[in-house]
């Protein structure tokens, strides 16, 4: 038998319950690689040293509530974080639903569209934390109710999908490089909900942040928004395979997800668009900047706004399937974004992959 | 139930599998940093910083949520380390006369010295076996090892390895320089 090799016996250091019988038999019998061994072990033990350090004694409640209050773990979307985008146990699922969600449930924070919303284009809004922050606390200014609740399927074949959600899934003609082509398609039947603010509400949020607010116009208490969202089918490229203890893979995230949607609606009783428009760009906490986005936005009726994080990622507009889209990449390294309206449906390309490569599956979707 | 306390018990529930990864995960989180840094603040602010990230992209109940912590841990800690040598380098500069004439005899100050001398090869190592070294030497095992740096458990062995005798060359070339 030949000897053992360094990684071998390095692991019997650690654990001589791991190594085979035969690699056991072998170090027994061989003055070589028990010379071997010891020098390994000698090494490991004094490398263990020289990486101690003291030990730290942690206090995990304070922990706990001091990264609770720090403002990027708060939710970050307020009403975008809808029922359905809670918690769901499998990442494929949760990745489904971010796709679905950043192409259709956006709007419902920005919801400036007024009377009747359905978008024909997308636009980008630079958006920052505090922004965030601020358009979060809309969702306790009212309540929300779902009169039919959003019910989301993962299907083996494109069929499955396209019978559950009515829709073809996009078939794409080329992966890039070193992406799995396992593909899993999942499907959102038509949901609607409804939101209806209240005055009395935003009073009591205001009053328990401690945070004085404009006074919700008249009109607007009691308003009803109506949002509708989807149907949508998606496609996740990604091998989901749970990791094996004798061959743990990479951690399984997906690596292209490409949904397309009926475009949402949101129509509205009682508060037109400008005076929605204008409450939401008096909140306390609304940047200037967005605010300056929101009022130069001509058409909010048709428009699709993407909010692209200032802190995290960079958008452009590009020319999709004949039509504007936008582009967004990504400065953390998480991947990059493709999504346009076209024919009354929303389409979004995603993953961890380049930009130029989003946007060639975008152009070549059939 | 109504849907507006469905959506609390949602929430609630995600709130809850968080406390409870936090709790099972913050002390080895903790422990990865502090193996790098030596530094018990700087290790529970990475620890802290590692936490908001995840909580803010992830689901707690993720299947592969404690393998994202540990190996976000390693790293960051690994850039912060990267980011104090060379902070380090330019005040040593500045200061290598001063420094040269007031060495310190005492066991405290060479523990110490000793210290921030592995610190530094720990630096100069490329991330994945510095992260090897770092996330076995805090108690991980092999094949959670594996999971955080996405490679087989097989591979670990020889990693380990490797990686203890590329610190070694790397303290013994910062104690000759």
């Amino acid at each position: 038998m030949a000897h053992l090799t360094d990684g071998t016996l390095r692991r019997m250091v650690d654990d001589t319950e791991a190594s085979t019988a035969a690699d056991s038999a072998h170090l027994d019998g061989c003055a070589d690689c028990k010379d071997r061994y010891d020098a390994i072990a000698d090494d490991a033990r004094s490398i263990a040293t020289l990486l101690s350090a003291p030990e730290v004694k942690v206090d995990v409640a304070a922990a706990y509530s001091r990264v609770m209050r720090a403002p990027k773990a708060q939710p970050a979307l307020g009403l975008i974080r809808l029922p359905f985008l809670r918690p769901v146990a499998r990442p494929m699922k949760l990745a489904f639903v971010a796709a679905v969600a950043a192409a259709a449930v956006m709007v419902v924070a920005f919801a400036a569209g007024g009377f009747f919303f359905q978008p024909t284009k997308v636009q980008p809004v630079p958006i920052t934390l505090s922004d965030l922050q601020a358009l979060s606390q809309l969702g306790e200014y009212g309540t929300l109710t779902w009169t039919k609740e959003p019910s989301l399927q993962v299907t083996r074949t494109a069929t499955d999908a396209a019978s559950v959600s009515g829709l073809q899934p996009p078939a794409v003609s080329k992966l890039p490089t070193g992406v799995s082509s396992t593909v899993t398609y999942g499907a959102m039947s038509k949901a609607e909900a409804t939101f209806t603010f209240s005055a009395a509400k935003a009073a009591a949020a205001a009053a328990a942040s401690g945070k004085t607010l404009p006074t919700m116009p008249a009109s607007m208490d009691g308003a009803t928004l109506t949002i509708t969202i989807g149907p949508a089918v998606g496609e996740i490229y990604g091998n989901f395979s749970q990791p094996s203890s004798a061959n743990a893979t990479a951690i399984n995230l997906p690596q292209l997800i490409i949904a397309k949607s009926v475009s949402p609606t949101v129509s509205s009783t009682q508060v037109d668009a400008k005076t929605l428009e204008e409450y939401i760009v008096s909140l306390p906490g609304i940047s200037d900047e967005l605010k300056k986005t929101i009022s130069a936005i001509g058409d909010p009726a048709t428009t699709l706004f993407i909010p692209v994080p200032v802190e995290y990622g960079t958008s452009k507009t590009v020319t999709v399937q004949g039509v504007d889209g936008v582009a967004l990449g990504d400065n953390t390294g998480v991947g990059s974004a493709v999504v346009w309206v076209k024919d009354g449906h929303v389409y979004a390309v995603a993953g961890s992959i380049k930009q130029s490569d989003a946007i060639e599956i975008a152009n070549n979707l059939k | 139930m109504n849907v507006g306390a469905r959506r609390m018990t949602a929430v609630n529930a995600d709130e809850a599998a968080f406390e409870t990864l936090f709790s099972a995960e913050y002390g080895r989180v903790v422990g990865i940093a502090n193996r790098v840094l030596a530094d018990a603040h700087e290790a529970e602010d990475v620890a802290q910083e590692v936490f908001i990230d995840f909580h803010r992209l992830h689901s707690a109940s993720a299947d592969y949520a404690p393998a994202w912590l540990h190996r976000a841990a390693a790293h960051e800690s690994l850039n912060r380390l990267r980011g104090a040598r060379r902070r380090q380098k330019r005040e040593l500069a500045q200061a290598v006369e001063e420094a040269d004439k007031t060495l310190d005899p005492q066991k405290q100050v060479e523990m110490a010295e000793d210290r921030r001398r592995v610190r530094e090869a720990l630096g100069r190592m490329a991330p994945k076996p510095a992260a090897v070294l770092v996330l076995r030497a805090s108690g991980l095992s092999y094949a959670e090892v594996a999971q955080a740096l996405g490679v087989g458990i097989g591979q670990i062995g020889t990693l380990l390895r490797r990686a203890e005798e590329t610190l070694r060359k790397e303290v013994t070339r910062g104690t000759s320089n």
